[in-house]
């Protein structure tokens, strides 16, 4: 089996009495790539981070990390990785030094001078004690520490929360810089805009399975179109929804909103035998609406 | 609302109040069934002081005895610790938590919170003495005692109203400071100065009436399982308690409510100051992060200091001039006093030293310290970091899980050490100042043992915190199972029964160390029923999945 990657899982399944939180999950997270990992709040993104972890054990399957097994291997493993938990808990009696101090002691040789570059980087204040900082502030102490012993591979659930916008776009930059080093970054996350700005490649996640993995570039190649017309008369909603390509039409009175992909004078020519078309207005829809469409693709068919 | 903040109240509490009552209730039903097989003739001798300290009424008969130990002593305490924790959290539980903002976002008066939850208070109390009572009349049936003449109603009401008492203390002092450290602190602090003083005090002469000065006092002075109600002392509880509420009120009224709190330090207004701020870093800072055991003790320092210092001056320094002053009043008591009845505190001979240290000091406090430390600490050592969220942080660095149990266990040992090398320390310099001429050895085997069957329990709680990652149980489970040992050691050793020696308890004053030094056999015993416990804690959390709690 290859496990050169920076991550891979095989068939990774982790139920819970009768709930299955993971699914046969098969991953690969290659170095030098953000791997964005999306899906709404309890997917199974954070069930599988915390197995990959050994937070939990898997049901069945397998897990790696830079080819090391995560169960066998893990204090090896953790030696070579940053990570960012989810609703991120800190020790509130603590500073932020005090935190970075205490957990550079359990690692060993880190770098100070990079943890004060990343500080500053992020505007991250130090000298007061963690429970109270705003959860923002907290955040990137979080992150300072995924960051701070140079790790071949970073783990960040929703790393984005409490971070205010331009912080926000330092860590996207600072993921970029990651993946351009030779490293890898494990971005899970339900803000789309984040992953569509940063991420190399995409998997897609719901009830527990992985439901699409491809690039982003790709993803948008998809290209589906936000489209409006304006008709001269009612428009018929199941007229409309008829149109091979079209979905989620929404119609107001003379104006027809929907999703497209296809070729545009498919549309226009459908649209025209029906209705006159008095204006018309385009724009390209963005990852949201591309995860949205698999998500409900997978309800339909569920 | 109101309904509401009373009723979740109730909801997360009346199981606590229901396990300790039930727990109690089995005591009760121990301790007649055992003093149903001995003498009690002697009570009747017994001097009004040592009655009081032991909550005994005078001309104990069985039912009484047993009451009088049971309820007015353990129950007491039990149930005014149930009270002061309630009452601690109620206010400035939830500004430590941070919920206090969404509560209040609500449309209700902080002065309607409060009340409500003093009502919840109030019903949790009911409760708990109503069942009491309950147990009260139901166990003496089961027994076939006879309880004519007793007013376990009137008891009740005495009980109810001291327990009362408490939590309003700690209600009031959590709605002025906001701090549930502080108002637990403050509230137990006070309860157990007046156990001790109330116990004490009669014993001194001239000093006699300073008792009523103690909230104590007014829980069994007037004797009402004998004599009914007393209805002035009645007055003074429910009035100090109103009291205490109305102080509530104006309190939480008055001041700025913290939100998510984190409490200052001595060492950190050491760090804030720029002349001691190098050598306050250097304790508090990198030293207190180097390693994962010296991070753990030093999250409980609060609880390790303040519990070593009162062992070191109340049970251990002063207790040595104590004995001299009550030198002559012993010897006289020496015949009257049945060992049977103060089994229960240690047993021994109140006219020699060793036998006064081993009633005072030994025979319930040092394990109890220890015991109140190391499971304490176990019990947060893994369950905590997991209801906290931090394990996930912890356990992403290159540390194994059977380390962080390991070094958890490392803190164990320290902190019981502590507080064991503390009463050693106190009772050898009390020893030494009251000229008592005990032998130094052997009060360091006696302290040993305590610090050794604390640890046992100590080390209970870390194997319920790795195998299950719930606080909750990891501290209630090891505190039960040590009350439960300590009555089963103490009834075993009045009957000469051979079951005592399943108690851990039996392996620490059974072969009299501060008479006849360190058995080692006991001190193995114990050292290896801990280590065994802890050496079981290691898989169970190396196996299981760790816990995420939102």
């Amino acid at each position: 089996m290859s496990e050169t990657g920076a991550l891979h899982t095989e068939g990774l399944t982790k139920h819970y009495g009768k709930v299955h939180a993971l699914v046969d999950l098969d991953l690969d997270v290659r170095p030098g790539e953000v791997f964005g990992f999306l899906g709404p709040n309890g997917a199974g993104k954070t069930t599988t981070i915390r197995t990959v972890m050994d937070e939990i054990r898997p049901t069945a399957g397998h897990a790696s990390i830079l080819g090391m097994d995560c169960h066998r291997d893990s204090v090896e493993i953790r030696r070579h990785i940053g990570y960012l938990p989810s609703d991120l808990a800190l020790y509130p009696n603590l500073t932020g030094r005090d935190t970075l101090t205490y957990f550079a002691n359990l690692r060993g040789g880190v770098d100070w001078s990079y943890v004060a570059q990343l500080c500053e980087r992020l505007d991250a204040d130090l000298d007061k004690k963690v429970g109270d900082l705003s959860s923002g502030n907290r955040q990137k102490v979080g992150v300072v520490q995924a960051f701070m012993n140079h790790p071949q591979l970073v783990i960040m659930d929703e790393p984005s929360a409490g971070l205010d916008p331009l912080v926000q776009r330092e860590l996207q930059a600072m993921m970029r810089e990651k993946a351009a080093e030779g490293g890898a970054v494990f971005l899970s996350s339900h803000t789309l805009s984040e992953v569509q700005r940063v991420a190399d490649r995409v998997g897609i996640i719901r009830a527990g399975e992985l439901i699409a993995l491809e690039s982003v570039s790709s993803l948008r190649s998809k290209a589906m179109r936000r489209v409006e017309l304006e008709l001269a008369s009612v428009a018929d909603p199941v007229v409309v929804a008829a149109v091979p390509g079209v979905r989620d039409v929404v119609v107001e009175n003379h104006r027809v909103v929907l999703s497209y992909s296809g070729r545009m004078s498919d549309l226009l020519r459908a649209a025209g035998e029906h209705y006159e078309v008095l204006d018309i207005s385009t724009q390209e829809a963005d990852l949201e609406e591309i995860f949205l469409r698999f998500y409900r693709d997978q309800e339909a068919t569920v | 609302m109101l309904a509401s903040v009373f009723a979740r109240t109730l909801h997360e509490r009346w199981r606590g109040v229901a396990v300790a009552v039930a727990s109690l209730a089995l005591m009760l039903l121990l301790a007649m069934a055992a003093y149903r097989e001995i003498d009690l003739g002697v009570y009747d001798s017994l001097p009004d002081a040592l009655r009081t300290l032991m909550g005994i009424p005078p001309g104990a008969d069985l039912a009484s005895l047993a009451f009088g130990v049971i309820f007015s002593s353990y129950g007491a305490l039990a149930m005014g610790g149930m009270t002061i924790s309630i009452g601690a959290a109620a206010i400035a539980g939830e500004e430590a938590a941070g919920t206090i903002g969404t509560l209040l976002g609500n449309p209700v008066s902080r002065a309607h919170v409060l009340l409500s939850k003093a009502a919840s208070l109030v019903a949790l109390v009911t409760l708990g003495t109503a069942l009491l009572w309950g147990a009260g009349l139901l166990v003496p049936l089961i027994l076939d005692v006879n309880t004519a003449g007793l007013q376990i109603s009137a008891f009740s009401l005495h009980f109810a109203l001291s327990a009362l008492f408490y939590g309003f203390l700690a209600l009031a002092v959590g709605a002025w400071t906001g701090s549930r450290g502080l108002a637990s602190g403050v509230a137990s602090g006070v309860m157990v100065v007046s156990f001790f003083a109330v116990g004490l005090l009669p014993f001194v002469p001239g000093w006699e009436d300073l008792a009523r000065a103690f909230p104590w006092y007014y829980l069994g002075a007037s004797e009402p399982l004998l004599n009914g109600v007393d209805w002035a002392h009645v007055a003074v509880l429910a009035g100090s308690a109103v009291a205490l509420l109305g102080v509530a009120l104006v309190g939480i009224n008055r001041r700025d409510l913290r939100s998510r709190t984190v409490g200052v330090t001595l060492l950190d207004r050491l760090r804030a100051n720029p002349t001691t701020r190098r050598l306050a870093d250097r304790i508090g800072g990198s030293a207190r992060v180097s390693r994962i055991w010296v991070k753990t003790a030093s999250e409980h320092q609060v609880t390790i200091v303040i519990v070593a210092a009162a062992m070191f001056w109340m049970m251990g320094v002063a207790m040595g001039p104590l004995f001299n002053g009550m030198n002559v009043l012993a010897r006289d008591l020496g015949d009257t006093i049945p060992e049977s009845l103060l089994i229960f505190f240690g047993g021994g001979d109140l006219t020699t030293p060793e036998g006064w240290f081993q009633i005072e000091t030994f025979g319930m406090m040092a394990p109890l310290a220890v015991i109140l430390v190391t499971v304490a600490v176990g019990a947060k050592a893994l369950a905590g970091e997991e209801e906290r969220r931090t394990i996930a942080l912890l356990l992403g660095n290159p540390v194994s899980r059977r380390r962080v149990v390991a070094e958890k266990a490392l803190s164990l040992v320290v902190s019981g050490a502590i507080v064991g090398l503390s009463i050693f320390a106190g009772v050898a310099i009390g020893s030494w100042i009251g000229g008592l001429g005990m032998e130094v050895g052997n009060i360091a085997a006696a302290s040993l043992l305590a610090t050794l069957v604390g640890l046992v329990f100590g080390a209970l709680a870390l194997l319920l915190s790795a195998a299950t990652g719930l606080v909750r149980v990891a501290i209630f489970v090891p505190v039960g199972a040590s009350v439960a040992f300590h009555v089963m050691d103490s009834l075993a050793r009045l009957n000469d029964a051979p079951w005592g020696r399943l108690s851990p308890f039996h392996y620490y004053l059974g072969a009299d160390p501060l008479q006849k030094g360190l058995d080692w056999g006991s001190g193995a015993l114990l050292a290896a029923l801990a280590a065994a416990l802890i050496a079981v804690a290691v898989p169970a959390f190396d196996r299981r999945d760790l816990r995420q709690t939102g």
